[in-house]
C-alpha cells in the first residue's frame, strides 16, 4: 500500500534522472529530430510511386505514406515497450548504480515500471512527431477513434513490456545475447506490416507467413490501422483486440514471475552489477 | 528464554550461521556436456554474530576474507545460501524492503552513481526513492553537506569529483533517510589524514546520537577499528575468527608486549651480550637520543628487571623505556598465519 502511495514520487524521480542525463548530451536530441524529419520526407518521395494504385485486398494502403508513418509511429512506441527495461536494466549495470537502486526501499514493480517511464516519455515524443510531421508537411490525415486507436497502442504495448520484462529477466542472468531482442527487434519490421501489408507474405513466402501471427505488434498494426484509417469501430476490432488480451493475460504474471525469479538468481550469485 | 528475548530487542543485527557459496554458473549444463567447471566459492562459512543497538562494530579481514559480501547480505543485495540475518526484527530475505528501510549502506563502489549528474542530483534521485518529498530532501541533503564539507560537489558533475569527496558523497546517500543501521564499506578508503579523522568523528557522532546508529564497519585501517570500534570481529577465509573489545582481542590473542630501551654510556655489542638472555627477540639499533635495545617478554615476568639491572652492570644509563602492546594487525596476522599452516 505504502510502494502504491509512492509510486507517482518513484517514477518521477526516474523520469527526472533520465531528463537530467538526457540534456547533459543535447546533440543527440536535436539530431534526432531530423532524422525523424529526413525519414517522413523520404517516404513521402516514396510513396509517390504508388499515385494511382488502387487494390482492393490492401484497403489500409491506399495511401502508402499514411500507412507507413502510423507503422513507425506505432512500432517506434512498441519497440519501447519491449526494450526500454532491458536497456535500463543493462545500462545500470554497466554504470553499476543496479546496486544503489535496488538497495532503497523499492519493490520490483516500481522498478519496472519507473524504469521505462522516461522512454515512454520519449517514444511518445518521437512518435508523435512522425504523425505530426505527416500532417504539418504532407498533409496526411486521420480519421476515426483516437480512443479506440489509444487503446491498441495501450493494449500492444502493455503485451511487449511484458515480453520486455522477459528480456530484461534475461539480460539480469545473462547479461548479453537476449533472444527475444533478436526475434522481436527484427522480427517485426519484418513479419508485422510495418512497411508492407502481411498478406504479402502469404501469397508470396507462406512458409514463414505465420510468424506474422506470432507477433504481437501485427495485432496492434492492424487495429490501429483498421480505426485511423479504414474508420472501423468496436465491433469490427474484437479480433485483435481479443487476441492481444488473451496474450496480456498470460504474459504479465508470467513475465513478472520471471523477473523476480532473475532477480533472486542474481542476488544469489552477487552479480547485479555485473555485465 | 527471557535472556534470548533481552538479547533480542538490544540487537539491530542478528547474523546467524550465514553460509554464502556462490554457484557456478550453468553448473548442470557444464555437466551434461562433461565439461570441467571451478569448484563453487565459499566465501562464507557459518558465520555469527550480533551487532547492539548503538554499536560500532568493527570487521576486519584480509582482502577476500568475506567482509564485503556479509555486507551485501545485510544489506539485502545479496542472498544467503543458508542462515538467517535479521535487521531491527525484519529477515533479510523474507522482509527484505523493510529491512532495507532499516539500512544505509555506503560501498566502496565509485560506479554506484550517476557520473553525469551532479553530486546534488544524484543525492535528489535517491532521496525520492526513499519516497522524501522534494523539500524534506534538500533540506536533508544541505544538512548533509553540509556535515561533510561537500558544497563544491552539489554543483559539479560527479565524474569530475575527487576520489575523496566520491567517498564522502558516498556515506552521506547512505544516511539520506537517517537510517538506524548503517554499514559502512571502508569509508576513509580514499580521505585524506585531515577528512579520514573528521569521517571518524562524525561515525563516532552517529553512535552517540539520540536515536543512535548502529554501525557495521570494515575497514583496513586497524588503527582507526581500534579507536572507533567498541567491537570487532576477525574474519579470515568466510570465518569469524574472534569477536571481542580490541583491548580483550589484544589481550585474549597475545600477552606480549615489546619492550624498547634508550641507552647511553654503553656500546652496541655490551648491550648484546648483557641481553643474552633475550636474545631471540633482540634487536639493537641507533636512535636519535640514544642506543635502542628492544626486546620481547609476557606481561608481568621478571624479563625487564632483568635487562635493566644487567645494562646498568655492564655501565650503560637507561634513559627511556617503551612498552609497545600487540596491534589488531598482530592479532590478524595470527589468525592468517593459523590459517595458513591448518
Amino acid at each position: 500500500m505504502n510502494s502504491l502511495r509512492l509510486l507517482p514520487r518513484r517514477v518521477f524521480a526516474f523520469i527526472a534522472r533520465d531528463f537530467h542525463l538526457f540534456v547533459s548530451y543535447r546533440m543527440q536530441f536535436f539530431l534526432r529530430i531530423l532524422s525523424v524529419l529526413g525519414i517522413v520526407t523520404t517516404l513521402f518521395f516514396i510513396s509517390k510511386i504508388f499515385v494511382g494504385f488502387t487494390d482492393a485486398r490492401f484497403s489500409q494502403w491506399r495511401d502508402p505514406l499514411a500507412a507507413w508513418l502510423t507503422g513507425l509511429a506505432v512500432l517506434n512506441y512498441f519497440m519501447t515497450g519491449f526494450s526500454s527495461l532491458a536497456t535500463a536494466v543493462r545500462q545500470e549495470q554497466m554504470q553499476g548504480t543496479l546496486e544503489s537502486v535496488l538497495l532503497t526501499p523499492i519493490n520490483l514493480p516500481t522498478v519496472i515500471v519507473a524504469s521505462s517511464a522516461w522512454d515512454f516519455v520519449q517514444a511518445t515524443f518521437f512518435s508523435s512527431l512522425y504523425l505530426f510531421f505527416g500532417w504539418v508537411f504532407f498533409n496526411v490525415n486521420y480519421s476515426g477513434s483516437y480512443s479506440l486507436a489509444l487503446l491498441f497502442l495501450l493494449l500492444t504495448t502493455l503485451v511487449l513490456a511484458c515480453l520486455g520484462i522477459l528480456s530484461a529477466s534475461f539480460a539480469m542472468v545473462f547479461k548479453r545475447g537476449d533472444p527475444f531482442s533478436m526475434f522481436l527487434g527484427t522480427g517485426s519490421a519484418l513479419f508485422s506490416g510495418v512497411f508492407f501489408p502481411t498478406q504479402l507474405l502469404r501469397e508470396h513466402a507462406p512458409s514463414v507467413s505465420g510468424i506474422s501471427w506470432l507477433l504481437p505488434p501485427t495485432y496492434g498494426l492492424d487495429g490501429i490501422r483498421r480505426v485511423l484509417i479504414e474508420n472501423q469501430g468496436l465491433s469490427q476490432v474484437t479480433d485483435p483486440l481479443v487476441t492481444l488480451l488473451l496474450m496480456l493475460t498470460i504474459l504479465l504474471p508470467f513475465s513478472l514471475w520471471v523477473f523476480g525469479r532473475a532477480v533472486r538468481r542474481a542476488k544469489r550469485e552477487g552479480s547485479l552489477i555485473q555485465y | 528464554m527471557q535472556q534470548q528475548v533481552a538479547e533480542f530487542t538490544r540487537a539491530a543485527v542478528i547474523v546467524e550461521g550465514v553460509v554464502k557459496t556462490y554457484p557456478v554458473p550453468f553448473l548442470r549444463l557444464k555437466k551434461f556436456f562433461r565439461r570441467n567447471s571451478k569448484p563453487p566459492v565459499e566465501a562464507l562459512r557459518g558465520v555469527s554474530l550480533t551487532v547492539k543497538r548503538g554499536e560500532i562494530f568493527g570487521l576486519i579481514g584480509r582482502n577476500g576474507a568475506g567482509k564485503t559480501t556479509l555486507t551485501k547480505i545485510i544489506a539485502t543485495l545479496v542472498q544467503p545460501t543458508a542462515g538467517t540475518v535479521t535487521v531491527n526484527g525484519f529477515d533479510s530475505v523474507r522482509d527484505d524492503e523493510q529491512v532495507r528501510s532499516n539500512v544505509g549502506l555506503a560501498g566502496a563502489e565509485e560506479r554506484s552513481f550517476y557520473w553525469r549528474l551532479t553530486g546534488e542530483q544524484n543525492l535528489i534521485f535517491f532521496a525520492r526513492l526513499y519516497g522524501m518529498k522534494d523539500r524534506e530532501a534538500k533540506r536533508r541533503i544541505a544538512e548533509l553537506f553540509d556535515r561533510f564539507e561537500l558544497g563544491e560537489a552539489s554543483r559539479r558533475r560527479f565524474g569530475e569529483l575527487s576520489t575523496g569527496n566520491k567517498q564522502r558523497l558516498a556515506v552521506a546517500r547512505a544516511l539520506l533517510p537517517k537510517p538506524p543501521v548503517l554499514l559502512l564499506d571502508e569509508p576513509t578508503r580514499s580521505l585524506d589524514p585531515l577528512a579520514a579523522s573528521r569521517m571518524r568523528e562524525l561515525i563516532a557522532a552517529l553512535a552517540q546520537q539520540d536515536p543512535p546508529v548502529t554501525i557495521l564497519f570494515t575497514s583496513h585501517n586497524l588503527g582507526e577499528v581500534e579507536t572507533l570500534c567498541n567491537r570487532v570481529a576477525i574474519i579470515s577465509k568466510g570465518v569469524i575468527k574472534a569477536i571481542d573489545s580490541p583491548k580483550s582481542l589484544r589481550s585474549l590473542t597475545t600477552d606480549l608486549e615489546r619492550i624498547h630501551l634508550t641507552l647511553r654510556d654503553v656500546e652496541a655489542l655490551q648491550a648484546q651480550d648483557a641481553l643474552s638472555f633475550a636474545k631471540e627477540s633482540l634487536n639493537v639499533t641507533n636512535g636519535e637520543r640514544g642506543l635502542v635495545v628492544s626486546f620481547s617478554r609476557r606481561r608481568d615476568d621478571k624479563l625487564l628487571d632483568r635487562a635493566v639491572r644487567s645494562l646498568q652492570q655492564v655501565g650503560a644509563t637507561v634513559i627511556a623505556i617503551e612498552s609497545e602492546q600487540p596491534t589488531l594487525l598482530d592479532v590478524l596476522e595470527r589468525y592468517e598465519a593459523e590459517d595458513s599452516s591448518s
